[in-house]
């Protein structure tokens, strides 16, 4: 019988001994079958994150607004606490803000913080809609009815869009049937508070009938044009109506 | 062919290689910027890229004060807070005080709305460049990054030669790539 003689290991030929543990590496083709098939496991319980109702969306989607319409347009989910959504930010401070209304007006004029206090003001309850898909239901805004604000500039006959100007360049249009609606306010109070810097401070507009976008924050303009202007998102793909209900999200 | 005439053979991708390593080198920065901005920004609707955001309420007993700037000071030696406001504005029971990247609410009665903002460093700045908020020159850089990136596509698909040539696995790999998108629109209705 031949014997086959193995030689003694030496130090080096043992992973652990000579500092060479052996780790998993994604070549190692059992680890990389392992990792791909955890990864999709979380990407898929993510993914039914979004898919799976929870109990105010599956009731805000049984419940109907006093016109008719669905309380919860198609394919959004009922959110509890607003989002702020980014943007650049403007200048917070109260003393520095000034609201140039102008266009197509007889009586264009300016605004600061107190001359905006000092004019009718309202609270009301809306639901408002963004366009990546939360809804957010109950929110309660107080400020100025845009309708206020166009009847003071003597709005003419041939404003037929308001562009919402606001700080660093950012622009909205919206249709001015809607944006003199009784619910299209001039907001400086959000939940009895007053709005955080990050929803817009110290003034937005709030437009619920459309996605949110079209609220601009950090407001410092409203130009009243005879002919469309679209603004940052409506240039950049983004619906030039964005209505929630028609799920108007994209041009 | 007559003995003694040489003839050269154009070598192309020797070329190509060299072309797509040094677009790449000068392209790493930028595909930093873009790829941190691009997934701080994807998720915008669960986070803010660019600062970190607090708000607070907080009680700290009736205010009181001849002036606004007094008022101001006592709420400010209250809640411990050394720096001096830029400004302070009031509407009715409401004084708000302007510190820098926080803002005070403060009624009366004492109680405090703090809200504040703390830059994201790094997020705050590729986020700026990527949304092109600086607009003006940044704007032939960003163009030129663009072109720099089809480069890289286009040069990466023949920079080695496979055993089948264009017909291998690289073309299977890009038709995978040009599928997903193309699929996406098609299964998705598209815009």
């Amino acid at each position: 019988m031949k014997r086959s003689v193995l030689p003694e290991p030496t130090v080096r030929d043992i992973p652990e001994a000579s500092g060479d543990v052996l780790r998993p590496t994604m070549t190692d083709r059992r680890t990389f079958l392992r990792a791909a098939l955890g990864g999709t496991v979380i990407a898929a319980l993510g993914g039914a994150y979004y898919l799976v109702d929870d109990d105010a969306t599956r009731r805000a989607r049984g419940a109907t607004l006093a016109d008719g319409r669905p309380r919860l347009p198609p394919n959004q989910h009922v959110i509890s606490r607003i989002k702020p959504m980014g943007g650049q930010e403007g200048d917070p401070n109260p003393n520095a803000f000034r609201l140039n209304v102008y266009g197509e007006v007889e009586a264009p004029f300016v605004l600061d913080f107190a001359a905006l206090l000092a004019m009718p003001q309202v609270t009301q309850t809306c639901d408002v809609h963004c366009v990546t898909k939360w809804s957010l239901l109950d929110s309660h805004w107080t400020g100025v009815k845009i309708a206020d604000l166009a009847a003071r500039a003597k709005l003419k006959s041939a404003a037929r869009y308001v562009i919402f100007e606001s700080a660093h360049g950012y622009s909205a249009n919206v249709p001015i049937h809607e944006a003199l609606k009784p619910n299209a306010l001039l907001a400086h109070r959000y939940e009895g508070q007053a709005l955080p810097l990050t929803h817009g401070a110290p003034v937005r507009a709030v437009v619920p009938d459309l996605y949110f976008w079209k609220s601009a924050k950090w407001l410092t303009a409203i130009h009243f044009v005879g002919s469309d202007q679209p603004g940052y998102w409506e240039t950049r793909g983004y619906s030039n109506h964005a209505d929630p209900w028609k799920e108007e999200r994209y041009s | 062919m007559s003995e003694g005439v040489k003839t050269r053979k154009l070598h192309l991708r020797p070329w190509v290689r060299a072309v797509h390593r040094d677009v790449g080198y000068v392209a790493v920065g930028l595909t930093i910027v873009y790829a941190l901005s691009g997934l701080a920004v994807n998720h915008i609707a669960d986070w803010n890229p660019n600062f970190h955001d607090t708000i607070r309420e907080l009680e700290i007993g009736a205010i009181q004060g001849e002036t606004d700037a007094v008022a101001a000071s006592a709420v400010l030696q209250r809640m411990g807070i050394a720096e001096r406001p830029s400004d302070t504005y009031r509407a009715g029971d409401e004084l708000t005080i302007l510190l820098d990247h926080r803002t005070l609410h403060v009624t009366s009665a004492g109680h405090v709305l703090d809200e504040a903002q703390r830059p994201r460093f790094i997020l705050r700045a590729v986020n700026w460049l990527h949304l092109n908020r600086g607009k003006k020159a940044w704007t032939y850089f960003a163009d030129a990054y663009a072109a720099g990136l089809l480069l890289l596509a286009l040069s990466g698909m023949f920079m080695i030669p496979g055993r089948k040539g264009l017909a291998g696995r690289g073309a299977a790999l890009v038709a995978i790539g040009v599928a997903i998108p193309v699929a996406y629109v098609v299964l998705s209705n598209g815009p």
